[in-house]
């Protein structure tokens, strides 16, 4: 319960304090919005072809944003010196570094609920609910690892460089097997194809819960040591 | 497992080759206050962040309110309040809200927030954003998350650093009844607020800070 508390009440202080300062989220946006106008004139994108790039696109978009999001959960707070402060009480590196991945999540899902509507309207993707649900599983894993990786590049002088070159290759399974599930989901437009674009969903729950039971159990590590 | 509040037995800090601190042997008794002083770059910070358990020593043993500083850290910071050189506050949230959040992660309730607010006398600001404190109230709210939770010890990195004379007299009146270890370049405030002193050059001891009492010149 203790962990539980004290994971809230980081991800809690994230978000409002997010919501207040707004460095991050709208040049999240941004970012999304560009990266699909951008690649709507480079691939000279039209309804027929949309569809067919959307998946490879969708996943280009999330992990750039991704590096992003997690990249700014640990480095404003380690120079500011407050992570300091708070890794000082007790309420435990593992539990502060579980309330700042759900806090980073939330930062993504936010740009999610902007980038699949305008891949809509962009690409003409078909978004449907298990598009939408193998992206919110994808971030899970991504996000724990994201911010492991962004915790241990924070206590470097080249952390921008250094949380690409580590995260990017780990995350890869999320984007064959998500990209994967996003192609099956978005082919899929009889009920019989359901089951199959399904199975990739399970894998993705699977890395979730191995990659998070990692990163929790490194982040003590990581944070304290 | 020694009483005292603050135990060190040969303790040595190195960063790569660089001896840093040490060795160095120290005992305060509770309810002491310790003035440590010294020149830049002779060890202050580097103490302090091994008793705050901000950092491991290299070597040597250390044992804060009678527990091991390295193994049971996080007991100890239970009952540690600590002040760095940097405020750590959230610019973006409010001087309460600042306090209620580290409430938090302490298991306190938000009157404790309250009350280290009236403490350091910044109720009045208590709806004002951090980033909008003035420099001198910044280092008093992080005063007060440092008495926040009611600590044995105080671990205090230049806690004067932009605080005005009422600021000042305030510290006099936070350290009463506490054991104390507090760097400072101000030998008049250590005089003032503080019962013994440490002085160091080149990370070694320079004296013994049991008779001590009277702080020199150098810092």
């Amino acid at each position: 319960m203790r962990f539980l508390a004290v994971a809230l009440a980081v991800a809690r202080k994230d978000v409002r304090c997010e919501l207040r300062g707004r460095e991050l989220l709208p040049a999240l946006v941004q970012f999304v919005v560009l990266a699909l106008v951008i690649a709507n004139f480079a691939f000279d994108v039209d309804l027929v072809q949309g569809p067919r790039l959307s998946p490879g696109i969708l996943w280009l978009v999330l992990v750039f944003a991704g590096l992003v999001a997690f990249g700014r959960a640990f480095a404003g707070e380690k120079d500011s010196g407050s992570l300091e402060a708070v890794l000082l009480t007790p309420a435990g590196a593992t539990a502060v570094f579980a309330g700042k991945t759900i806090a980073a999540a939330a930062m993504l899902v936010a740009c999610e609920a902007v980038l699949l509507p305008a891949m809509a309207v962009f690409l003409g993707s078909p978004i449907s609910p298990l598009v939408v649900a193998t992206v919110l599983l994808a971030t899970i894993g991504m996000a724990a690892l994201g911010c492991l990786f962004a915790a241990l590049a924070a206590q470097t002088r080249a952390r921008e460089l250094l949380l690409p070159v580590l995260a990017l290759p780990i995350w890869v399974p999320f984007v064959v097997v998500g990209g994967r599930a996003v192609q099956l989901a978005m082919a899929g437009q009889s009920p019989s194809a359901l089951p199959l674009a399904s199975q990739p969903l399970l894998v993705l729950a699977d890395f979730d819960i191995l990659f998070l039971v990692v990163a929790c159990l490194a982040a003590r590590f990581v944070l304290d040591d | 497992m020694s009483t005292a509040a603050v135990r060190a037995v040969s303790l040595v800090q190195r960063f790569g080759p660089h001896v840093a601190l040490g060795p160095l042997d120290l005992e305060l008794p509770a309810g002491a206050r310790l003035a440590v002083l010294g020149g830049n770059g002779a060890g202050k910070t580097t103490l302090l962040r091994m008793l705050a358990t901000a950092a491991r020593p290299a070597s040597g043993r250390l044992e804060v309110l009678g527990l091991d500083a390295v193994r049971q850290r996080d007991r100890l910071r239970a009952r540690l309040g600590h002040l760095g050189h940097q405020v750590g506050l959230y610019p973006a949230l409010t001087a309460l809200e600042n306090l209620e959040f580290f409430a938090e992660l302490h298991g306190l309730g938000r009157p404790a927030a309250a009350d280290a607010l009236a403490l350091v006398r910044l109720d009045a600001r208590a709806g004002a954003r951090a980033e909008r404190l003035s420099r001198g109230q910044q280092q008093r709210l992080a005063l007060a998350r440092a008495l926040l939770h009611r600590p044995e010890l105080l671990v205090l990195d230049e806690p004067d650093a932009s605080l005005d004379a009422e600021g000042r007299a305030l510290l006099a009146g936070l350290f009463a009844g506490r054991t104390v270890v507090m760097a400072t370049h101000d030998t008049a405030l250590a005089r003032e607020v503080c019962d013994r002193a440490l002085l160091l050059r080149a990370g070694r001891a320079a004296g013994d800070p049991w008779t001590l009492r009277v702080v020199g010149a150098e810092g």
